[in-house]
Formats: structure tokens, C-alpha cells, sequence
């Protein structure tokens, strides 16, 4: 059993403390990943569990044993790196048998292992070629055939996609995944792209500056962002975030933005705000829709025409760019027309799905 | 946190970090060792000596303190500052020369697609010969009687009689300039070139488009991105500077007369020949500050000029 | 037309500077060499000859002691003292280089920048400044005219130029490559000998190259520190020549052609990777 217990984690890097006392607690079998933008101490916490930086302060244990001291290879882990760091002087046959060599397992032993690893990447055709010969996609592979041979208790991940092109990037995503429910292990993942944290993650761990923001499914971080931190980072396009001010009109709480615009503000939330208080108003894309669509809107409503200015079309929806309370934002049009830029629409605002934050802290004031 | 979690979390390993925080100096202790004992501790030495009125004949003078009498003595020493002087100019002339000429090589080799690569080779021969070989080549080649210049000159009528290349006070500092302007060039030749290779295109391509002509490209775009590679060569060039002492000695020994003495020769004549060691050892102090001066000044302008090129640390 | 006419010139001119450029670089070399193989009288001919009359080996035959002609210096022997000194001081110098390059192409520490400095310039003493007091010391040593004595210095000698160089090709060689080893069940120890080293192997061994011919072309410190054939070394043995009454300059040239021809052997075997390392040492710091 592999189960990763992060407690009151620190790094320093001489005087300037990158990582702040963090806790995580990784089940066992979990796919987990840390998402963030750079700087935020993502890789630097996986590097730690890896055993590749030293532990400031706190602890970290691999099943039940403490790994703060041990190097390495006495973890029982394997890592694919983000430049996969394959050894350019070695086939893939030995980069992938180069640790049970080290390790001192018999030949066959060996052979049999990266005979099987090869067959669930389907590298076989490539196994007496040298690094460079290889692809982008066949290097990403490599690189986790040689951590999936030595059966470790724990996988991590450094970024191993940023190197791939887009379409490349969708493909082995989905082979990350397949292999996830092939071999079963725990899996740390370290990403900046949120998309590909929704898509793999049985749980996301929302980092920022050193800091835990959120941890939660997929769906929760989606749609119970806990500050605005993770309202913006997560999901696209970002969420829209207006300021405003709450006010009272004919008995009932409203967000009132620049130019004397409002918005009521939901019923479950009347109890949590007061009149005067500085919020940031924020919602989905998805939750701005235009009447034309017709359909109906979950709970309460608010009608609002506005223009707009440019128009994306994507395909199956368009984005339209739109100015509110002097802001640019998002909303999403699922029928795909033509927008002309001026064109003035009549949208319907969900108000249950919108969030309320404390302009202050940023905190939710849903949960 | 409370105060005790503080202290356990503190001490919870040292050791381990402790022991990697002296990894890097145990790897560099062999090469710190042997640079204290073959280089610091003989240039403590020597710097005791140099306030001593040691002879080699007389192994007491070790001890017979004189305070900056061999200072006073080489300031007020009218053939040290010749040499002094010399060696100043020699440099000079020398690393700026072979700047140029180095510069002017590399931009020749790199419009040449056929060859190159043999051609750059060629270039590195020089670099490698051992100056004593460099020196004893031109020694050969510019003596006056059966050297192949002069043979060459009288052969093609352009001179009468023989040239005293290593004779004449202004020719035989020529010839050794020339020896050793022979043997350098190609260090700033190579670098300028790799650098010319490492040159992106796209700077060049957007100078054009904004209108600069040839000259100006040169100027704005390229020079300023082969300086860093000029400074390493430099710096390379700065280190051994004192190989010259070896082209002299065997060219002209100094001589004739001390017209080619430089600070290296001298510091040698008045040791070793004179067995003056505790002055000898006070010229020496100076001629290590020259070159330390030399290096530190070129090193410094390659920190800021590789500043930009996006360096580490 | 006039464009056309312009970039042939251009061509012409170029490859019209660079065969000048040529002869310059390589006549000299080339003359010492056909000297090598006439005899001294017809060096010493007036008017000159210049194509050889009687070209022969009899020059070497005579410096390494064959043949009917006989001279009194034991190039030989220097030959044996040049190769012992040089190649036992390279080795010494790249195992101590590669773990110096080793610390500071991978690790953090105190003063680093300071320590590195503090290496470079150590090599900045002129040979002849520095040889006055090793001269001294090693006297009461007894390291004067002996190998151990020459070898030490060389070794201290090379250690700066080795460490920059080594560190040169560590740094190319990504921290993934040993971190992934890491991983991989090896050692900080197995990771450098499995993977590292094999990487920058053709590096190092330039390195080393470069350090035996530091050490072979070397004359100020060892025409100081050595006296017999135990410890005199080609550079200094060649001066030999000079004290004689008239100087043989075939001879002198053959023993020339003996100097030269491991260095340019092992320059053409190290040139592109002296460069890469020079240049990625430098720039990338």
C-alpha cells in the first residue's frame, strides 16, 4: 500500500521560503495532480516527494515509512521527467532495463519486465533505437516505460506533456489515463495546464505561491472554487469577475456595479452578505447565455442586453466578447451564426450558478 | 507553529544536509590543495623573499631582512623600467592586434562554405605549438644570414644585403611581436568564429529590414554579440601571456644588448643568472600583479557582457 | 549583371585573403619540417638552396643516436622524460579536474564564483615568476632535476584549465539525466559512472589533450627546475642546440619535427570539442 502523507511541508532555498508548511494526504491507487503557475511550488513539492531536493522542514511518507532521509532510489518511486531525460548513450532496450540492471535482477528477470512494459506502450518496434532516434510522442513513451519496468509504488510526473505539440499533447493525455487504470499505482502529476488537470485527476491540488488553495474532484474545484484565485485558474475560458457593492432594493440584496448597474444576488447567499460590502461578482461563460437559444435557466435569472465586439467562433459554440459594467467579458453562444461586431443581444445570467466573493480575502461566500 | 514544533522540525536532519552542504568542497578539496601548495605557498614564499637580500650562492641571505631596499632598488632601476615599459607596449600591441586579426580571420573563414572545417583545424595548429618551437621557427626564419626571409628578399633582388631582423632594436621586436601575433591569433580567431556560428539570424535579418546597410549591421548587431567570445579569448590569452618569455628567450634572449628585455627575461636573467633571487623574486611580484590585473579586467568584462546572453548564476 | 559580376569578386578576394592567410599560418612549420630532412651544410649553403639536395632521414637517425654521425645530446632520453611527465601529470590532472568541474557544474555552495576565480587566477603567475620560489623550495626538497618535482607543477598547472573545461561539458549534460538515474535505483556515485561520465567522456578526454600538450610545449618552469637527462624535458633539451659552437639547425629542426608531431595528432583529434567546451564554459557561466 502507497498511500503519500504530506505533513506541515517547508522548502527553503537559503533565506527565500518557497514552499509553506502544506498538508496532503494521496490514497493509495489515487491519481493526483498539482496544478499552478510556475512559481508556485508544484514541482518543487513533487521533486521533494521524489527525494531529488531536500525537505526543509516537516515530513513526508511513502506508505508508512518517513522518506525525508532517504535518497531516491530507496523510495520506490519512479518519476518521468519533462524532458524525459532519456540516457542519449544507451538503446531503449537499456534505458528501460537500466534500473533492474542497477538493481542486480537476473537477466531474465529483466528481459521479461521490458518485454512487458514495451508491449503496453507499444514501443516493441523501438527497442534497439537510441534516443534520438525517436519522436517527440515515442521519447514521452519511453520515458514512462522506464518508470512503469521497476513496478514502483509510487509514479510521479514533472510536466511530461509541455514538450509535445497540442494534438500530440490530446493523445498521450488519454494513454496517461489508460495507463493509470492498466497498472494500477499511485500517481503524482505536476502540470500549469488546467485542462489537462481536469482531465486526468481523480483529485486536483490548486497550488499558489507556495500555498494549497483548493484540493477537491475535478467537478468541485469547477464549480465550488474556493476563492478567486481558483475561479480564475480553472476551467476556460476563465471565469468572468466584476467588482461591485451590495445594496439593498425593495427588500432584497443586489450587486450593484459602475454605471448604476445590478444584479440580484442569489437567494441561498442573502444570508451571508451585508449592505455595503465589497464583493467580486464572477460566472461562467457557459452561464451567460443568449435568449436566442431558448432554453430554459436553471433557478433564478437576470435579463441583460449588451453589445458585442468580437466574436470567436469555435466550431460548435463562439465566444462572444462583451463589455459589462465597464469589463470585458465572456459569454457562450451554442448556435452557431455569423455576430457581426456591434451587434446588441438580449442574454439571460444564471444567478444560482454565479459566485459571490469577499472583494477583501477573496474567499467564497458560498462555502 | 508552536515553539516546539519549530525545534522539532529544525532538528529533525541535519546530518544528511550537513554532509551534502560538504560534498562540493570534498570534490574540490584535491584541486585546492594542490594549488595551495604548488602555487599560494611558493608565492608567500616568494613575497618573503623579495624583502630579503637573498643570493642563491648564499643560502644564510635567506634571512637577512632588508625591508623594500629591492623595491626601492628596481623602481630606481632604469633598465627595469625599460622593460616594464616594454612589456606594457608588447601586450598591448599584441592582444590588440590579434583581436583584429582574429576578428578579420574569423569573418573570412565564416563567408567560406567550402573547407571550412578543414580551415578552422588548420587555424588550430599555431595554438598548439609549444612557444619554444614558435620562437626557435622565426629564430630560423628571420636570421639574418641563412634565414629563408632574407634568402627569399636577396633571391627576388628586394634587398641588397642582409637584414638584421634580430639584431636592430625596432626589428627584433618586430620579429618577436611577429612570433607571437603568429602563434595567438587563432585563439580569437576560433572563439570569434564559434561565436559567428552561434549567432542567431534573427537580429540580422530584423536589422536589414529596419534599413541598416552591411557596416551598420556589423556594427549595431554584430560586434556587440561576439564581444562575450572576445573577452573568453581574452581571458584565455590573458593567462598565459607569459608564454612569450619563451619566444624571447630563444629568438633573442633579450638581447641584443637588453633592446628586446621584457619584464619575463629580465625577472629570469637576475634570478638565475645573477643569482639575485630576493630581487629577482620583488620583479616577480610585480609581473604577477600585471597579469592578475590583465585577467581580472578582462574576466569582469565577460561577466557583464555575458550578462545579456542570458548566463546563469 | 553588375550584382553577378560583384559577389564573384567578392569570392575571389575571399579566397584570395584566406590562401594568403594559409601560407602565413603554415610555410613556417612546413619549412622547419623540409629542414629537417637536408643536411646542415646545405642549410648553411650561400647563395641559398632551395630545393633539397639530399633529402634523408640521416637527421634523426642521428639524434636518436643511430647511424654513423653521433651527437652529444640524448634526445632519447628527453623524449622518455617529456612523455613520462606529460602523461602522468594529465592523468593526475583530469581525475582531480573532474571532481573539481564535477562540484561546480552541479552543486550550490558558499563562494563559489569566489573559489573559481580564485583557480583561474592561480594560473595567471608567469612560469618564470612562479619558478623562483618552487626553484627554492624544491631545492631543499630534492625535487629539483627530478620528474616527481616537474610532474607536481604540471599537474597545478592544468587543474584550472581542466576544472573550466570539464565543468564546460557537465553543465551540457541536463541534471535530469543523473536525477532520473537517481530514481532509477542508482547511487549520486553510480548515477555519475553509469551516466555522467559516459556523457562528457569525449569531452574529459579533450580536456586531457589539452593538459599533455600544456605540459609538453612548457619551457619556462622546466628549463628552470631540471638539469640532467633525469628530468630534462624536448622544450628544454631543444636549447641544447643553441650552446653548441655552430648551431645545427637540422638537427635542431628534426628534434623541432619530433615536438610538433604529437601536437598536431592531438589537436586534430581535439579541436571541436576544445571549443564547444571554451565557448560553453565561458558564455553560458
Amino acid at each position: 500500500m502507497a498511500a503519500i502523507r504530506i505533513r506541515d511541508v517547508v522548502k527553503n532555498y537559503g533565506k527565500l521560503e518557497v514552499v509553506h508548511g502544506i498538508n496532503l494526504d494521496i490514497a493509495h491507487n489515487e491519481f493526483v495532480v498539482l496544478v499552478g503557475p510556475s512559481g508556485c511550488g508544484k514541482s518543487t513539492t513533487l521533486r521533494m516527494i521524489a527525494g531529488l531536493e531536500d525537505i526543509t522542514g516537516g515530513e513526508i511518507f511513502i506508505g508508512d515509512r518517513v522518506v525525508n532521509d532517504l535518497p531516491p532510489r530507496k523510495r520506490d518511486i519512479s518519476m518521468v521527467f519533462q524532458n524525459y531525460a532519456l540516457y542519449p548513450h544507451m538503446t531503449v532496450r537499456e534505458n528501460l532495463g537500466f534500473g533492474l540492471k542497477i538493481a542486480k535482477l537476473a537477466k531474465p528477470v529483466i528481459e521479461e519486465r521490458v518485454n512487458e512494459a514495451a508491449a503496453i506502450l507499444g514501443i516493441d518496434e523501438l527497442m534497439e533505437r537510441t534516443p534520438a532516434e525517436l519522436s517527440g510522442g515515442q521519447r514521452q513513451r519511453v520515458a514512462m516505460g522506464r518508470a512503469i519496468v521497476r513496478h514502483p509504488q509510487v509514479f510521479l510526473f514533472d510536466e511530461p506533456l509541455s514538450n509535445l505539440d497540442a494534438k500530440l499533447r490530446v493523445q498521450m493525455r488519454t494513454e496517461i489515463k489508460r495507463l493509470h487504470q492498466t497498472v494500477r499505482t499511485t500517481i503524482v502529476y505536476v502540470t500549469h495546464d488546467q485542462v489537462e488537470a481536469m482531465t486526468l485527476a481523480d483529485r486536483i491540488v490548486v497550488m499558489k505561491d507556495g500555498y494549497i488553495e483548493q484540493v477537491g474532484s475535478p467537478l468541485e474545484v469547477f464549480e465550488h472554487p474556493v476563492n478567486t484565485f481558483v475561479a480564475t485558474f480553472i476551467g476556460s475560458p476563465p471565469m468572468n469577475m466584476i467588482a461591485g457593492r451590495i445594496v439593498k432594493k425593495d427588500g432584497h440584496f443586489h450587486i450593484a456595479f459602475q454605471a448604476d448597474q445590478t444584479v440580484p444576488v442569489a437567494a441561498d447567499l442573502a444570508r451571508t452578505v451585508t449592505e455595503g460590502q465589497e464583493v467580486i461578482f464572477g460566472f461562467r461563460a457557459d452561464d451567460l447565455m443568449p435568449d436566442e437559444h431558448a432554453m430554459p435557466i436553471p433557478g433564478a435569472s437576470s435579463r441583460l442586453r449588451l453589445k458585442v465586439d468580437i466574436a470567436e467562433p469555435l466550431g460548435t459554440e463562439t465566444i462572444l466578447f462583451c463589455n459589462f459594467a465597464g469589463k470585458d467579458i465572456q459569454a457562450k453562444m451554442l448556435n452557431p451564426r455569423p455576430v457581426p461586431p456591434g451587434e446588441v443581444m438580449d442574454f439571460s445570467l444564471a444567478i444560482d450558478k454565479a459566485h459571490l466573493f469577499d472583494a477583501a480575502s477573496g474567499h467564497n461566500l458560498r462555502n | 507553529m508552536t515553539q516546539a514544533d519549530v525545534a522539532s522540525t529544525a532538528n529533525i536532519r541535519p546530518r544528511r544536509r550537513r554532509r551534502r552542504n560538504l560534498t562540493p568542497f570534498l570534490l574540490l578539496s584535491p584541486a585546492i590543495l594542490v594549488i595551495l601548495f604548488v602555487v599560494l605557498l611558493p608565492l608567500l614564499f616568494s613575497f618573503y623573499t623579495s624583502f630579503t637580500g637573498y643570493r642563491l650562492i648564499k643560502p644564510e641571505t635567506l634571512y637577512q631582512w632588508v625591508g623594500f631596499q629591492n623595491y626601492q632598488r628596481i623602481f630606481a632601476d632604469k633598465n627595469f623600467w625599460a622593460a616594464f615599459g616594454r612589456t606594457v607596449l608588447f601586450l598591448t600591441i599584441a592582444l590588440n592586434l590579434e583581436f583584429l586579426l582574429g576578428l578579420g580571420i574569423a569573418l573570412l573563414i565564416n563567408r567560406i562554405t567550402w573547407g571550412q572545417r578543414a580551415l578552422r583545424t588548420m587555424m588550430m595548429f599555431p595554438m598548439m605549438f609549444s612557444p619554444i618551437l614558435v620562437g626557435y621557427q622565426f629564430k630560423f626564419i628571420f636570421n639574418d644570414n641563412i634565414g629563408i626571409l632574407n634568402n627569399a628578399l636577396q633571391a627576388l633582388g628586394l634587398s641588397e644585403g642582409a637584414i638584421p631582423w634580430l639584431v636592430d632594436k625596432y626589428l627584433a621586436m618586430f620579429s618577436i611581436l611577429f612570433a607571437e601575433i603568429w602563434m595567438s591569433t587563432s585563439v580569437f580567431a576560433i572563439l570569434l568564429l564559434a561565436g559567428l556560428f552561434a549567432m542567431p539570424r534573427d537580429p540580422l535579418e530584423a536589422a536589414r529590414v529596419d534599413g541598416c546597410n552591411p557596416w551598420q549591421v556589423f556594427r549595431h548587431i554584430t560586434l556587440p554579440f561576439l564581444m562575450p567570445f572576445a573577452f573568453i579569448a581574452m581571458t584565455i590569452r590573458s593567462l598565459d601571456v607569459a608564454r612569450a618569455y619563451d619566444i624571447v628567450d630563444v629568438m633573442t634572449g633579450g638581447g641584443p644588448a637588453g633592446r628586446t628585455e621584457l619584464l619575463w627575461t629580465l625577472i629570469a636573467r637576475v634570478g638565475y643568472d645573477n643569482a639575485r633571487m630576493g630581487q629577482a623574486n620583488a620583479m616577480a611580484y610585480i609581473s604577477i600583479l600585471l597579469s592578475i590585473a590583465f585577467t581580472y579586467y578582462f574576466f569582469t568584462k565577460l561577466i557583464a557582457a555575458r550578462k545579456y546572453m542570458g548566463g546563469a548564476d | 549583371m553588375d550584382r553577378v559580376l560583384k559577389k564573384r569578386i567578392g569570392k575571389i578576394v575571399t579566397w584570395f585573403l584566406t590562401f594568403v592567410l594559409m601560407l602565413i599560418i603554415s610555410v613556417p612549420g612546413l619549412w622547419v619540417v623540409l629542414t629537417a630532412f637536408r643536411p646542415n651544410r646545405e642549410v648553411l649553403a650561400k647563395p641559398a638552396i632551395w630545393i633539397p639536395q639530399d633529402p634523408g632521414w640521416t637527421n634523426f637517425a642521428k639524434i636518436f643516436g643511430f647511424g654513423a654521425e653521433q651527437i652529444a645530446i640524448p634526445v632519447p632520453a628527453y623524449f622518455a622524460n617529456s612523455l613520462i611527465i606529460a602523461s602522468t601529470s594529465t592523468v593526475i590532472a583530469l581525475l582531480i579536474g573532474m571532481s573539481g568541474g564535477y562540484a561546480f557544474a552541479r552543486y550550490r555552495f558558499k563562494f563559489k564564483n569566489k573559489i573559481f576565480l580564485g583557480l583561474m587566477l592561480s594560473r595567471t603567475v608567469p612560469g618564470i615568476a612562479l619558478s623562483l620560489p618552487i626553484f627554492i623550495i624544491w631545492s631543499r626538497l630534492g625535487l629539483i632535476d627530478a620528474k616527481l618535482g616537474l610532474i607536481i607543477v604540471y599537474v597545478a598547472l592544468n587543474v584550472p584549465f581542466t576544472i573550466w573545461l570539464i565543468d564546460g561539458f557537465f553543465r551540457q549534460i541536463p541534471k535530469e539525466m543523473s536525477e532520473a538515474a537517481q530514481v532509477d535505483g542508482c547511487t549520486r556515485w553510480q548515477a555519475f559512472w553509469h551516466i555522467e561520465f559516459p556523457l562528457a567522456k569525449s569531452g574529459i578526454a579533450s580536456a586531457g589533450i589539452f593538459a599533455f600538450l600544456t605540459s609538453w610545449n612548457e619551457y619556462a618552469l622546466a628549463s628552470n627546475l631540471t638539469r640532467s637527462t633525469d628530468s630534462k624535458t624536448l622544450p628544454v633539451g631543444l636549447m641544447d642546440f643553441t650552446a653548441q659552437f655552430t648551431i645545427d639547425w637540422a638537427g635542431m629542426s628534426a628534434m623541432a619535427v619530433i615536438i610538433i608531431i604529437p601536437a598536431l595528432i592531438l589537436t586534430f583529434l581535439v579541436q571541436k570539442h576544445l571549443i564547444a567546451g571554451l565557448t560553453f564554459g565561458g558564455v553560458k557561466g
